[in-house]
């Protein structure tokens, strides 16, 4: 049987722009939307930059734009550098993040490590282990706040655990409120390790492995010379996203605890919240959050240039 | 109908290379190859002539007009590519009927023509599967018909049976070149397997870094290479090649004893050159006394149809191939002579092929 | 000493057999050459070898011993993937030293094996050089280093110059061969490609739809296939087999092949046992580079010119007649017009009877 002959109209003839004249074209068409955006950016910036060096609040009656009357130079950063309660959230963010960032890596690891074999109800699990990341911030700290109090669930359980019977109020003391806000912090996101190292841990090849096991490699020496080796990126990156999301940690603690007992788990952003709302000092505010900006871009930059790097 | 001509095209991609003042006018209706190892800009040329990269310098023409702005669509062009894009969602009846079913060309004619194409290809019974079902051979054919569904002006192909079986391979060459005289349009071809390019080609261009080195019919690249890195691509086992030089009217071997006599008609050669014959030239007769270029065997390659003879000739490896199965043991003293019809002659220093036109005197 | 020894080897997957019975005897510093199509089981083999899958039935045997239950991280032998599967995020020298390391050997051991095998495969200038990026040639070498280093008696390699470019092929093939013959080893190769299989091996094993079909050295495969499929296999192209009709005529034994014409059988022990056999329908096999044009023999095989390929030092010529094709090899330079009609004669010695029915060939034990 011959091929017959078929005609298809063929697509009308369009002049193809060459790259330069389409990159150009591209940027004139999306000037209004870049100025936009910067405009965005930069003027909350710009403003904040300007008010820091005021001792303007809303309480005196004027618009910001006035606040040059009320200038002092660098007192505003003289006080971020020294104020005790400051750095005492500081100090208390970083004992947050040292306890929770690496427990939560180690157990999506561990959990991730699991999910890239096969077991029984497997789907399950999955959907199960996602939700926490679902539930709202807010919703879980009221959840958690529940969960902790003297009469909760919590000491129910360790009531059968250990035979006698507990009541501890664990939001009332300073170091338990800390810890019960750092198990909190972690039960909901330890998830999102689990999904991108799990991702990453699909992505190293098969073959590798099964040739790693030929050369006498056990289950950890695959893991340690072959898996983490190429984890290692992905494994920066998922640090890096919770880190700085942790630093900025809020309202599940602030439903718990509000900060308290005390000031005892104070945390930088519940502190920028309580001098913002309550005591109104907006310029000393917006000191700090440049100061924290400067901070978290010299943590993220870095990250991402490795990133950037991995090819 | 499509006459392709590419005319003083250059590309670079930043600092490399990929094609390099490329001029070449592919006939209408011919099936033309582009071979060459990796990188030596095959892949380029076929995408400059689709249209998915604009050439730095010069100009591509089809059927006369110049298409260097035109887009790949507009181009009136159909394209297998090496990684066959088949869509994974689509059967392959479905893959098939794509091109045509998207210009709206009428069912009964789409039918028809589908079906003779599975047909030619051996795809008819695995029409309703999906890609993913498929086996590799399987779904390199069902991307080649995709790409002959279309009437196109001229049919690309970017290596396109390399993943088939040796078996299937030597089948499927066949059955495209029936396929292509049979539907009459240019084909563009590009392939790394010789013996393929040699089978399927009307002419072909050999490549080396982006620039061509010549272009002819298969047979006379094989025949008569113009150079000393064509001589050394075309053919497997691939050419012998002994340094020399000539010494009135005799070449002379480097470092063996072993001369022949060659006429001075050869025009201007310069002294350093090289004699070049392919394993298949060379006879070889036992005991190596004689007049020819003496060795012993190194080893012997039974290829059933052939048998490769590998001797050590002083310091050099020279391979002959016999017909058949002719026996010789390790060692065993050998000549080789190779007749004065099939011997040609490399300048050394820019890889020429010299006394083209020169009539080499019979030896006795 | 390295012997393999494989019993009644099976695997199937579901409903699904990819191997049945397999029994192939590999001997000590073999070359043994797995050869067949796509899905014959070649690969499911080797990976029943090396452990990576488990045997639904049968036993292997490596020097006597049984490994069939034995765990792929112990059984001790090298084995080379196709697409090498180099550790890319590690130097050379590491991918190299891995299989020393898993061992537990002292450092400064580790160092002079390392040492030792780069240089012999020339890999001594890149040894501290990551092994991403590097040319498949070189990524070979480390594969074939990298397994060779722990010294395994038993050599695994799948199709390991699959991706290799044509022109390269050829080199890396004498290579291989040779550092074979250097370490010493049995080696099992899977390919799909009977010329490399024909080059390399000492002996091959041709396998199709998971069952063994023939096992011998490269010139027995050739000259004596067993069957139908073994002989469409091996060579390029494979033998023609032609289909008709033994007959007797004045003592002489023949085959009608309609209208191509009739061929006699001059070879005893075939037409023998296809006397003796009493068979009818056959298949008459040839190989093309036997066949001769010759005109002046009036028992010559009549059949047309349908297509030519002039691959260069040989030019093949498919012919047909009626339903059947042939296909004949020739020297460089043969002509041959589209259509013409070419008197073909056989090698007679070189002919090959097979029983149409079971694809086997006649006149073999």
């Amino acid at each position: 049987m011959s091929v017959e002959a078929v005609k298809a109209p063929i697509a009308p003839v369009v002049v193809q722009a060459g790259d330069a004249e389409i990159r150009r074209l591209g940027l004139r068409l999306t000037l209004p939307a870049q100025l936009l955006l910067a405009f965005i950016v930069l003027f909350p910036l710009v403003m904040e930059l300007y008010i820091s060096f005021t001792d303007w609040t809303p309480l005196v009656g004027k618009n910001w734009v006035w606040a040059y009357r009320y200038w002092n130079d660098f007192d505003n950063y003289v006080e971020v550098l020294t104020n005790a309660r400051l750095w005492g959230s500081i100090v208390r963010t970083f004992v947050v993040m040292i306890v929770c960032v690496p427990t939560e890596l180690l157990l999506g690891l561990g959990i991730a490590l699991l999910f890239t074999g096969d077991f029984f109800g497997k789907r399950f699990f999955y959907s199960i282990l996602l939700m926490p990341m679902m539930v709202v911030p807010a919703v879980a700290g009221y959840m958690f706040f529940m969960l902790f109090q003297s009469g909760g669930p919590v000491n129910a359980i360790l009531s059968a655990l250990t035979g006698s019977q507990v009541a501890i109020a664990w939001l009332s003391h300073a170091n338990l409120a800390l810890a019960a806000v750092m198990i909190a912090d972690i039960w909901q996101w330890t998830p999102l390790m689990f999904l991108i190292l799990l991702a990453g841990l699909l992505g190293v090849p098969e073959d590798q492995l099964q040739m790693a096991t030929l050369l006498g490699a056990g289950r950890w020496a695959r893991l340690r010379h072959i898996v983490l080796p190429r984890i290692s990126r992905i494994l920066v990156i998922a640090v890096a996203i919770r880190t700085i999301e942790i630093f900025k940690i809020f309202d599940t603690l602030y439903i718990m605890t509000s900060g308290g007992p005390g000031d005892s788990t104070e945390t930088i952003s519940v502190y920028i919240y309580k001098v913002t709302m309550q005591d109104l000092e907006w310029s000393y505010v917006a000191t700090i959050a440049l100061f924290i900006l400067v901070v978290l871009s010299a943590v993220a930059i870095p990250a991402i240039k490795r990133f950037g790097a991995a090819r | 109908m499509a006459r392709i001509e590419l005319d003083h095209v250059s590309k670079r991609y930043g600092d490399v290379v990929g094609v390099r003042d490329v001029t070449v006018t592919i006939e209408d209706n011919e099936f033309f190859c582009f071979f060459g190892p990796p990188s030596s800009g095959k892949t380029t040329l076929l995408r400059l002539i689709l249209g998915l990269e604009t050439p730095d310098r010069g100009v591509v023409r089809i059927d006369g007009m110049v298409v260097n702005h035109l887009a790949p669509a507009e181009r009136n062009l159909s394209m297998v590519f090496q990684n066959l894009a088949l869509f994974p969602h689509m059967t392959a009846r479905e893959n098939l009927r794509f091109p045509l079913a998207e210009r709206r060309v009428p069912a009964a004619q789409i039918v028809s023509r589908l079906d003779a194409i599975a047909e030619k290809l051996h795809i008819s019974h695995i029409l309703h599967k999906r890609p993913v079902h498929l086996s590799g051979g399987e779904r390199q054919r069902v991307a080649i018909g995709r790409a002959l569904m279309r009437d196109a002006a001229c049919y690309l192909m970017d290596d396109p049976i390399s993943a088939l079986d040796a078996r299937l391979r030597e089948e499927t060459r066949v059955e495209l070149k029936r396929l292509q005289r049979e539907i009459g349009h240019t084909l563009i071809y590009v392939t790394h397997d010789q013996e393929e390019a040699m089978s399927v080609a009307d002419r072909m261009a050999i490549l080396e870094a982006g620039s061509i080195r010549q272009i002819d019919t298969p047979q006379t690249i094989y025949d008569a290479p113009n150079c000393r890195y064509v001589a050394a691509l075309i053919g497997a086992p691939s050419m012998n090649f002994i340094p020399g030089a000539i010494v009135a009217d005799r070449f002379q071997a480097d470092g063996l004893a072993w001369t022949l006599p060659v006429s001075s008609a050869t025009g201007p050669v310069s002294a350093q050159i090289e004699i070049a014959f392919r394993p298949e030239d060379a006879t070889l007769a036992r005991g190596g006394a004689g007049e020819g270029l003496n060795g012993a065997v190194l080893s012997v390659e039974p290829l059933g149809a052939f048998t490769v003879v590998v001797v050590a000739c002083g310091s050099y490896t020279v391979k002959a191939m016999l017909t058949g199965q002719p026996k010789f043991s390790i060692g065993e003293p050998v000549a080789i002579a190779v007749a004065p019809r099939r011997r040609l002659f490399f300048d050394r220093t820019d890889g020429r092929r010299v006394g083209a036109e020169a009539r080499i005197a019979e030896a006795v | 000493m390295a012997t393999i020894s494989l019993q009644r080897l099976s695997k199937h997957f579901g409903t699904f057999s990819a191997l049945h019975e397999l029994d192939l005897q590999v001997r000590d510093q073999e070359f043994m050459a797995l050869l067949g199509p796509s899905g014959c089981g070649k690969s499911t083999t080797m990976n029943l070898v090396a452990g990576g899958i488990d045997a639904s039935a049968g036993k292997i045997l490596f020097d006597g011993r049984d490994v069939t239950d034995v765990a792929m991280g112990r059984r001790g032998v090298g084995f080379v993937f196709q697409n090498y599967a180099i550790f890319t995020h590690m130097s050379v020298r590491d991918n190299l030293s891995f299989g020393l390391r898993m061992r537990r050997l002292h450092r400064t051991e580790v160092d002079r094996r390392v040492s030792a095998m780069a240089d012999l495969l020339q890999l001594g200038p890149l040894l501290d050089q990551r092994a991403s990026g590097l040319s498949v040639n070189i990524l070979q070498r480390i594969a074939i280093g990298r397994s060779a280093i722990v010294e395994p008696a038993i050599f695994l390699l799948d199709e390991p110059l699959s991706n290799v470019d044509a022109a390269f092929r050829a080199i890396m093939r004498t290579e291989l061969k040779s550092l074979q013959r250097q370490f010493k080893q049995t080696m099992i190769y899977v390919t799909h490609d009977q010329l490399e299989a024909m080059t390399m091996a000492d002996r091959i094993a041709v396998m199709d739809g998971g069952v063994l079909q023939q096992v011998g050295t490269p010139l027995e495969v050739y000259n004596e296939p067993r069957n139908v499929f073994v002989a469409g296999f091996i060579g390029s192209p494979g033998m023609n087999l032609l289909e008709g009709r033994l007959y007797e005529e004045g003592g002489a034994i023949g085959v009608d092949l309609g209208v191509i014409g009739r061929q006699r059988l001059t070879e005893g022990k075939q037409a023998a046992a296809a006397r003796r056999a009493g068979l009818a329908d056959v298949l008459l096999g040839f190989r093309p580079e036997d066949i001769t044009v010759d005109a002046g023999n009036p028992g010559a095989l009549k059949m047309a010119v349908s297509f030519v390929e002039r691959i260069g030092h040989r030019v093949v010529v498919h012919l047909d007649a009626g339903a059947q094709q042939v296909k004949m090899v020739a020297r460089n330079g043969f002509a041959a017009t589209l259509g013409a009609a070419l008197p073909l004669h056989p090698q007679a010695d070189r002919m090959r009877l097979f029983d149409k029915a079971s694809g086997l060939a006649i006149g073999v034990e």
